[in-house]
């Protein structure tokens, strides 16, 4: 009866393979991007530098350079890319036979990996920008206080942001490929009603104070690795929406 | 022969609507099924049940021996082209072919390659890019290089020129002949592969209204043609599959008719045709709506 011809092979890590399979837009130009802005970036400080010739004018200007955002296109770029190896690569998995465990097992894989790829990567930056005092120009893109005082931190701070990106926007992805945009709608709709609740509350306890204190004491890496468990959450709902859905056409 | 695909009281239904109607059918081992019907009569669903996409209401579907659903053994073995597969947004075809050789343990790059070549794919475009048909082709590549034990091909010719489609044609049933599996296509384009087809499933509103091989099909219904009351006087008790009038003519398509029975049709005045395998599923498909018409 059986004409199953079992060859083992690893399943979840030829998906991971899969999605390395064009690394274009996942590595390479985000990396392009990247290296763009902050070129972009260290030369508007230039620019503003050598139009203020009094020494305490300038170094007020510095003070604003402590504080740029130009990171945070990595992190929403890998919102995207998260979504994308959702929305496009899971119907095309299926046409494969890959099943959902396995799909999922390797997409998990691929998302850590690249959070620890990206983490790494932006930490070396931060290095150069201290070693660099700053890009020459005492500009902060990478060393900023709420990415930790250390390497080390800024590592695992990135690579905490980068896990809880990529997680929540895998889950959001797959609430969309099931329930589409209705999905969509209602979830958002009753995170809104829990985050308001929650605020409510909150307030109602007269709690604001000790949310700050517990924020204090936990630190800003004991507050980021809190961030994991609504990771953990997300890859788990995640799954559970992707078990029963059916790749439409 | 041995089954690979067992199905039995499948019903898969989306709120009101039976998709899968109490289904109950086999796949045997190396043959050419046609899966054909009206669009929406149930064919990607019941394709989608088979490789575990969908989840059944109802019943039990065995795909070599086993449960599909997340089968990671069983579905290893399979290859599932839809019309309107997706592709990653950045994806060329060349991406799609050497990761295709990740998932199918008999897949034949150089197959691929040669495959690619004759249907003028071009591989370094990306898939966004690519003509309604060339998108088309890259899946049949897939499906025919992948070798799997249980190929599905759901309309896969979507926008493929005539050209390309007997291309296709005569690549599979060669590589067919070289690796045989067991293969169901699904298509409108009855006439164009009737002659590969060893076996046809017709499905119709969610039930299979034919489960035949494809040789028995084709001699199976004859058309009558001649006045209209030599036609009535030889039909008489028959069951008509449908029947045209025009004045004082009448066309009639009826069963399978004996020698002797033949003779008497042309003995009567009458003339006889073969019923091609799509008039048939057309009479088949459409049997409700003329009685009442009729």
């Amino acid at each position: 009866m059986s004409a199953v011809t079992a060859r083992p092979r690893n399943r979840a890590l030829s998906v991971v393979k899969l999605h390395l399979a064009n690394p274009w837009a996942t590595i390479t130009f985000p990396w392009i991007v990247m290296l763009t802005i902050i070129a972009l970036t260290v030369l508007v400080w230039m620019v503003v530098l050598a139009n203020i010739p009094d020494a305490s004018d300038q170094a007020k200007a510095r003070e604003g350079f402590g504080y740029s955002g130009s990171s945070g296109f990595i992190f929403v770029y890998m919102i995207v890319v998260a979504v994308q190896s959702i929305n496009t690569m899971f119907p095309f998995a299926q046409g494969y036979g890959v099943t959902r465990r396995n799909f999922a097992i390797g997409t998990a894989a691929y998302f850590v990996l690249l959070s620890a790829f990206y983490a790494a990567g932006l930490t070396i930056l931060s290095i150069i920008e201290d070693a660099t005092n700053g890009w020459g120009v005492g500009g902060s893109i990478f060393s900023v206080g709420y990415f930790g005082d250390t390497p080390a931190q800024r590592l695992f701070v990135f690579f905490a942001i980068l896990v809880l990106f990529f997680f929540s926007g895998s889950a959001i992805a797959a609430i969309y490929l099931r329930w589409k945009a209705f999905g969509i709608t209602t979830f958002f709709i009753a995170l809104s009603f829990v985050l308001v609740g929650l605020a409510a509350l909150i307030t109602a306890l007269r709690g604001w104070d000790d949310v700050g204190a517990w924020f204090a004491a936990t630190g800003l890496v004991g507050s980021f690795a809190w961030s994991f468990v609504i990771s953990l959450l997300a890859a788990v709902g995640g799954y559970a929406v992707l078990r029963r859905t059916t790749p439409k056409s | 022969m041995t089954a690979v695909v067992e199905v039995t009281g499948l019903t898969r239904r989306f709120g009101e609507l039976k998709a899968v109607d109490d289904v109950t059918f086999n796949v045997e081992q190396n043959q050419i099924y046609g899966l054909l019907g009206r669009n929406g009569a149930g064919k990607t669903t019941l394709m989608q049940l088979l490789t575990g996409q969908q989840f059944a209401t109802e019943g039990s579907i065995r795909v070599f021996g086993e449960n599909p659903v997340e089968n990671a053994p069983v579905l290893q073995n399979t290859c599932f082209i839809k019309e309107s597969q997706k592709y990653p947004d950045d994806f060329q075809p060349r991406h799609v072919f050497k990761s295709a050789a990740w998932f199918f343990p008999n897949w034949d790059a150089d197959f691929a390659a040669q495959l690619a070549t004759e249907f003028r794919v071009p591989l370094t475009r990306k898939m966004k890019k690519l003509s309604r048909g060339q998108v088309s082709a890259v899946g049949v590549i897939v499906g025919l290089a992948s070798r799997a034990p249980l190929t599905f091909f759901d309309e896969p010719y979507l926008g493929l020129d005539a050209v390309a489609r007997q291309l296709f044609y005569d690549r599979l049933l060669e590589d067919f002949a070289e690796h045989p599996r067991s293969i169901i296509l699904s298509t409108h384009l009855i006439d164009e592969v009737s002659n590969l087809l060893e076996h046809v499933l017709v499905i119709d509103e969610g039930r299979i209204i034919i489960d035949s091989p494809a040789d028995d099909l084709r001699g199976s219904v004859t058309n009558v043609v001649g006045a209209a009351s030599a036609v009535d006087a030889f039909v008489g008790t028959r069951d008509v599959l449908h029947r045209d009038g025009i004045g004082g003519l009448a066309s009639v398509t009826v069963g399978a008719l004996t020698p002797a029975e033949q003779a008497d049709a042309r003995s009567a005045g009458l003339e006889l045709s073969p019923v091609s395998l799509q008039q048939l599923v057309i009479r088949m498909t459409t049997e409700n709506e003329t009685e009442k018409s009729a």
